[in-house]
């Protein structure tokens, strides 16, 4: 019994010790993030990069995907919401669940199953053929160089492309409502535009930026991490995604808790 | 020490290529961080040097596919490309394992010696015969 009090003890300092030091990390990557010294032509040159690979690569996927889902998931919710006599609520349901949950889910979840495993392999390669050694003899800071660029590529790509993803899906329902629902242009914009809550887009763009900060930040975290030995490379790579993964969950719940919290007082 | 450390440019397979980066990448970074110049100006100053040693044709190429001489070259244009460099070179023939003597280093660091201030090799006492011919002046 008492072993059992303790693993539970150890597993719970672990657990506490490992967030203290994924927040800590996360603080010093964002304050280097405002230093206006940290960037430079090297650094830009990694962030048009990591842009391209995150943001552009993605896109066939990324538009076939939003296309897919967006149409089957309006196609069901309006279908529901006429058979139910709700149809009134098209509107609430287009902004209120495809744009602030939908859209930046979906989003995340594509990048940090494209991306996010991509970084933790490449930083956990890099740590075991001593390349961050090479950074570091010359006096290359590894969070400028390495960490910033991918980050930032993280915050803006999930931003833009919940975006892209919201418009997609905002562009089929125009579509679908017209075709399956005899709704005029004027009247489904109209419904959108009452429907659309300036608190709720904020809370999104928040949420969507500080899914896009963790879900590069943990996996660079976890691919330090490896040794010197090849085989830990699929272990910080699984380590990684693990808690990339734990990481959306909580930011979605904390979303949810802070949207309805300004609900309330609003 | 630290001002050394500032200076210190090393070629050693303890501080490998960059994989992901091209061999004009590589030596370019160097300058782009440091020297806070634009990608071309790094990389125009990278192609010239990879001309002198008649390298231009590896410049696309990346770290895994090089030559262990050609490696060897990028590694002390990278190490040259430091201020007023202050070049370690760190066991040679381990880089290179079909050498049989210095003169290939030798020839290397000639072409680039107006780039370094100093330049260090460290070896194995093994290897002292390989060193009969000597290095270059002041090295």
């Amino acid at each position: 019994m008492t072993a059992v009090i303790e693993q539970i003890g150890r597993s719970g300092l672990n657990a506490a010790r490992a967030s203290r030091d994924t927040l800590t990390f996360a603080f010093r990557v964002l304050a280097r993030m405002f230093d206006v010294r940290a960037y430079n032509s090297a650094v830009r040159k990694v962030l048009i990069n990591q842009i391209y690979f995150t943001s552009v690569q993605i896109l066939p996927l990324f538009l076939a995907v939003a296309v897919i889902f967006g149409a089957i998931v309006i196609g069901i919710i309006g279908q529901y919401l006429i058979h139910l006599g709700l149809f009134y609520y098209f509107g609430q349901l287009l902004m209120g669940f495809v744009v602030t949950e939908f859209a930046p889910f979906i989003t995340v979840l594509l990048i940090a199953l494209r991306s996010s495993s991509a970084i933790n392999a490449e930083i956990a390669v890099m740590k075991v053929n001593k390349e961050l050694n090479t950074l570091h003899v010359f006096r290359i800071d590894v969070i400028n160089y390495l960490f910033l660029p991918r980050i930032l590529s993280g915050i803006l790509s999930v931003v833009l492309l919940s975006w892209l993803f919201s418009i997609i899906v905002l562009t089929s329902g125009l579509i679908f409502s017209a075709l399956l629902f005899d709704m005029s242009i004027n009247d489904y914009v109209t419904v959108l535009l009452v429907s659309a809550n300036f608190s709720d887009i904020i809370v999104m763009l928040v949420k969507c930026a500080t899914m896009g900060f963790f879900i590069v930040m943990i996996p660079i975290r976890y691919g330090l991490r490896a040794t010197d030995e090849l085989t830990s490379i699929p272990i910080s790579v699984l380590h990684g995604m693990v808690n990339v993964f734990i990481a959306i969950m909580i930011i979605e719940v904390v979303s949810l808790i802070v949207m309805s919290l300004i609900k309330k007082l609003i | 020490m630290g001002r050394e450390k500032d200076h210190l440019g090393l070629v050693s397979l303890d501080a490998p290529l960059i994989s992901n980066l091209s061999v004009l990448s590589n030596i370019a970074l160097i300058k782009q961080y440091h020297g806070r110049l634009s990608v071309r100006e790094a990389e125009d100053i990278a192609k010239m040097y990879l001309t002198k040693l008649h390298l231009e044709d590896i410049a696309t190429k990346r770290n895994p596919v090089l030559l262990e001489e050609q490696r060897f070259c990028v590694m002390v244009l990278r190490a040259v490309m430091v201020e007023n460099a202050m070049v370690v070179i760190d066991r040679p023939f381990k880089i290179m394992s079909d050498l049989d003597d210095t003169r290939f280093i030798r020839d290397v660091l000639t072409s680039v010696e107006d780039l370094f201030q100093e330049c260090h090799v460290f070896d194995y006492l093994w290897n002292e015969k390989r060193y009969a011919g000597g290095m270059i002046h002041g090295a």
